[in-house]
């Protein structure tokens, strides 16, 4: 398969790939590790003016160590990530993510962590070849005024699908986003719209630049676990990351996120509601399924390559397994 | 398109090329350089027919663009074998009988060669770990597993390549 005709930029700043950016909007997507961009241009699923390769950019890639927080830069390798001291010390959680996500020879060595969180959304109607969708009617996404996947819908339904988005969630990371006024700071929860056509609350002339970990106030205990066919391959069918941090006896901070059911990630605030500040108790890994299972019955379309109800299903599955793991319940 | 230079250093050879930014590594390794022994697979980055390691990293050249390239040293499996003989990875390969059509071998290979360089004496969950993202339609593996063991530190003692199953 061929890649469409584009033109390169490969700058050797950010301040360099801004001004382009700034120049060419959203006509020039940023290429960093590819595994996704370059899939998605074979299948014409965009076809760009030019791209704009962040790999002369040194100040893309590293982790800093804060006495707060850690700082990912956004061009920073997944196999570079995982393999940080501060990374496997503070955040397990992540190894496990990044560990779990595709193969060594796909992703890990050239895809990276901002990649991986501006995953294009993933829908089993749009990310085919362009033969393949020239036999069914245009959507949202490819210039349509409907929803293949589920009727009437007046958004693209298509799935957030990155390993490494639930658990970022769950450790309330904070995205900073540069643009030609500067630089903002958006927690990740926010970076999501929900919209499978616009993804993301970033302009087309702005750059994710570092991704802001906080480091817990007290010993945190997690799980991440992820359900799907052929883990090297395949992207998550669903995923669930559960953080806690015990306090005085009760759960003292509760956070339980499902990736790859929408758009978003979806955030169990009902479950962080009733475990907060309770002694961790077995029923809470049942109410914890019932939980996740009612939160996704809404979200979860047909869309992917297994179907909506054993989606569902999984759903509680991950969720139960995140609660009981994270919270050492038997 | 405007065509850029690429310059980059494969099988230890530095070599110039101008190419078009859409040319992926893929096509400028069968291509221009006519090292056929690079694979086009899937194209999409599934299949790991494609592989070949980018300063010693195994990485899919169909989901490069070639200028990505640009100042790296690849290998591909013609650069390999030297002096008319086979790499102690291909050599454990043919003893094995790790191979039948041969189309996914060279990814397998290098693949196994990035481990090897990195962990001499993998475990199995190793082997399979590095070789998960390469897709072999006929052998069912277990030869594979066995030539990647044979090829490792020690791991010869440990398999009867002339079994017979």
């Amino acid at each position: 398969m061929r890649l469409p005709q584009f033109d390169y930029h490969a700058p050797e700043t950010l301040d360099e790939a801004l001004k382009l950016k700034g120049e060419l909007g959203s006509a020039a997507p940023i290429l960093a590790g590819g595994t996704d961009l370059v899939v998605n241009l074979k299948h014409r699923l965009s076809s760009p003016a030019a791209i704009i390769s962040l790999r002369n950019i040194k100040e893309m890639r590293g982790i800093e160590v804060k006495p707060d927080a850690l700082v990912i830069r956004a061009g920073t390798s997944l196999v570079e990530t995982v393999g940080n001291a501060a990374v496997r010390e503070h955040f397990p959680i992540l190894v496990k993510a990044v560990e779990s996500l595709g193969a060594m020879g796909i992703q890990h060595y050239r895809g990276t962590i901002g990649g991986n969180l501006c995953l294009t959304p993933r829908c089993l109607l749009y990310n085919q070849s362009h033969f393949w969708r020239t036999g069914k009617g245009s959507c949202h996404r490819t210039g349509g005024r409907e929803c293949l996947a589920l009727e009437g819908s007046e958004s693209c339904q298509a799935i957030c699908s990155g390993d490494t988005v639930p658990v970022f969630v769950a450790l309330s990371a904070q995205l900073t986003l540069a643009g030609p006024g500067g630089k903002r700071m958006v927690p990740i929860s926010d970076f999501y719209t929900g919209k499978g056509e616009s993804p993301f609350t970033i302009a087309p002339d702005e750059i994710l630049t570092d991704i802001r970990v906080p480091i817990p106030w007290g010993p945190l205990s997690w799980s991440y676990r992820r359900i799907g066919i052929r883990a090297a391959v395949d992207f998550p069918l669903i995923n669930a990351a559960c953080t806690a941090i015990p306090d005085k006896g009760v759960i003292g901070s509760f956070r339980l996120v499902l990736g790859a059911a929408g758009p978003s990630p979806v955030i169990m605030r009902e479950a962080e509601t009733a475990f907060k500040g309770k002694e961790p108790d077995p029923t809470m890994v049942t109410m914890a399924g019932e939980m996740a299972k009612r939160a996704v019955e809404g979200i979860i379309v047909e869309n992917a390559s297994a179907s909506k109800d054993y989606r569902v299903k999984m759903a509680a599955v991950a969720a139960r397994r995140a609660v009981q793991e994270a919270l050492a319940l038997s | 398109m405007k065509k850029h230079l690429l310059s980059m250093t494969v099988n230890g050879d530095v070599v110039d090329v101008a190419v078009e930014p859409n040319t992926t590594l893929l096509e400028v390794l069968r291509d221009d350089m006519a090292l056929l022994g690079v694979k086009e697979g899937c194209s999409e980055g599934v299949c790991g027919a494609c592989t070949v390691l980018m300063n010693g990293n195994p990485i899919r050249s169909c989901l490069t663009p070639a200028l990505e390239a640009d100042g790296t040293e690849i290998l591909t499996i013609e650069g390999l074998a030297s002096d008319g003989k086979l790499h102690p990875v291909q050599e454990a390969f043919v003893k094995s009988g790790a191979i039948q059509c041969g189309f996914c071998t060279p990814g397998m290979i290098l693949s196994t060669k990035a481990l090897l360089d990195r962990t001499p004496s993998p475990s199995d969950e190793e082997i399979k770990n590095a070789l998960a993202g390469n897709f072999c339609r006929c052998t069912g593996y277990t030869k594979i597993l066995d030539a990647v063991r044979a090829a490792s530190n020690g791991g010869s003692a440990k398999v009867d390549v002339h079994r017979k199953e």
